[in-house]
């Protein structure tokens, strides 16, 4: 048997800890067992857990779900995405679709997937129609799309791709005057597609403690553990606190998809900005799969520009780790979950969903 | 959408397999798995309807018992205003 999540507490607070320790997390799996299992409140007062850029859907800019809403009702098409997406509301006046399920309601066909599998289904069971799959996601998600999309797809199914890596938004974190945290704990699942040594740059570049974490309250300890261990004895190393589902290498066969199927590009942050090497883009013998290819001109790089937040919401700042969900005017009071106003109360990974979910009110 | 969910094959047609977790049976896209063998009875770890990884019977245990309690704990908290 491994060590126990109440071993690991009982070994972190024999450890000496010489001044307050700031963890982040960049994974809302990450975040929802940490704030179900309560281990914030059961860790020494000096070492802080930071929900950080954990949630692809309040990342994902606002430009792409703009183009959705607008494909859906303008053009004879359905569009599918996944469900978490239809709620994520765009700053367009109140008259317009805010949201893909506004638009659903004015008559736009609009299907909710839980998997590209089920995209495909879409896509064959409507041989007359074109299938829109707008593709939002960390590597978790875009990696399976790119697997869709290298097993084959039916010719009426086009792409409207808006996935992202994590890590560079790290890197952007770290390499500005006020990261907010020194120690990281990466994601397990981006880990087990991508390899773990993707997050090496941690320790290499920044010198600061880095450790793979699962789900579990066990392993999520373990790696607290480790990141404070290598914090206290000055030698950080990437840790791999998940070694039963992270391999040294990543999943290889994944890797090759998502490199033949799509490129690396600079791409868009939700409330963040550009972000340099951030974004996936199909590549060149995919383009052809593009929406923009085939329906040109809804693409409004304009929106860039009000691509922020919705007024008063404080998402970019939750999601950059600066604040807390709690310290959000909006949070709990105009903005709840079942009412929206701001995307990190929309989806499930949302670090606001998570919070008021799990009574932190 | 980022869930990851433990699952046992229980068959498997080229690669579309067909998967169980607690009772609740699935398809699930074997293709990202391609370079391993993955056989009737294995465990694997799935995302949006992709084995993205293999992983042992122990480790996908543990995982569903603190799936059981998260959904215990969403199922008793989960209200909102």
């Amino acid at each position: 048997m491994g060590i126990s999540a109440k071993q690991w507490l009982t070994l972190i607070h024999e450890m000496p800890i010489s001044q307050p320790i700031k963890i982040m997390n960049v994974c809302g799996g990450h975040e929802r067992s940490i704030t179900m299992s309560g281990i914030r409140g059961a860790l020494p007062k000096n070492i802080e857990l930071i929900p950080g850029p954990g949630c692809p859907v309040c990342i994902c800019p606002e430009e792409d779900i703009y183009q959705a809403i607008q494909l859906s009702l303008h053009e004879d098409i359905i569009l599918v995405a996944y469900g978490d997406m239809l709620r994520v509301p765009v700053n367009v006046k109140k008259s317009e679709a805010r949201t893909l399920e506004q638009a659903k309601a004015a008559g736009a066909r609009i299907k909710p997937i839980a998997s590209p599998m089920d995209v495909i289904q879409i896509a064959e069971q409507n041989p007359d129609d074109t299938v829109v799959f707008f593709a939002a996601g960390f590597e978790t998600t875009t990696a399976p799309t790119a697997a869709m999309i290298a097993q084959g797809v039916p010719d009426n199914l086009k792409i409207l791709l808006s996935g992202r890596l994590t890590w560079p938004a790290i890197h952007v974190l770290l390499s500005s005057d006020s990261p907010g945290f020194n120690a990281l704990v990466a994601p397990g699942h981006v880990a087990t597609i991508m390899g773990p040594q993707e997050w090496a740059f941690v320790v290499e570049d920044f010198n600061l403690p880095a450790a793979v974490a699962g789900f579990s309250p066990e392993s999520l300890l373990a790696a607290t553990y480790s990141v404070i261990r290598q914090f206290e004895s000055g030698k950080p190393f990437l840790d791999n606190c998940y070694p039963e589902v992270v391999k040294p290498t990543g999943n290889v066969g994944a890797q090759k998809m998502l490199s033949e199927v799509m490129t690396v590009v600079d791409a868009t942050w939700r409330g963040v900005g550009t972000i340099p090497k951030s974004g996936f883009a199909l590549s060149e013998p995919y383009r052809y799969l593009d929406v923009n290819e085939h329906f040109p001109g809804y693409h409004d790089d304009a929106r860039k520009r009000a691509g922020e937040m919705p007024p008063g919401c404080d998402c970019a700042k939750v999601v950059m780790g600066e604040i807390y969900p709690n310290e959000c005017r909006l949070y709990g009071k105009a903005c709840v979950p079942r009412h929206p106003i701001g995307p990190c109360m929309v989806s499930d990974e949302g670090a606001c969903r998570i919070w008021w979910a799990h009574t932190k009110r | 959408m980022c869930l990851g969910i433990p699952m046992q094959v229980k068959s498997i047609d080229q690669f579309v397999a067909q998967c169980e977790a607690k009772g609740v049976s699935r398809e699930v896209n074997l293709f990202m798995l391609q370079g391993e063998s993955v056989e009737v009875g294995d465990f694997v770890m799935v995302h949006v309807g992709y084995a993205i990884e293999k992983m042992t019977e122990q480790d996908a245990r543990s995982s569903w018992e603190l799936y059981d309690e998260m959904l215990a704990t969403l199922s008793a908290g989960e209200t909102d205003a």
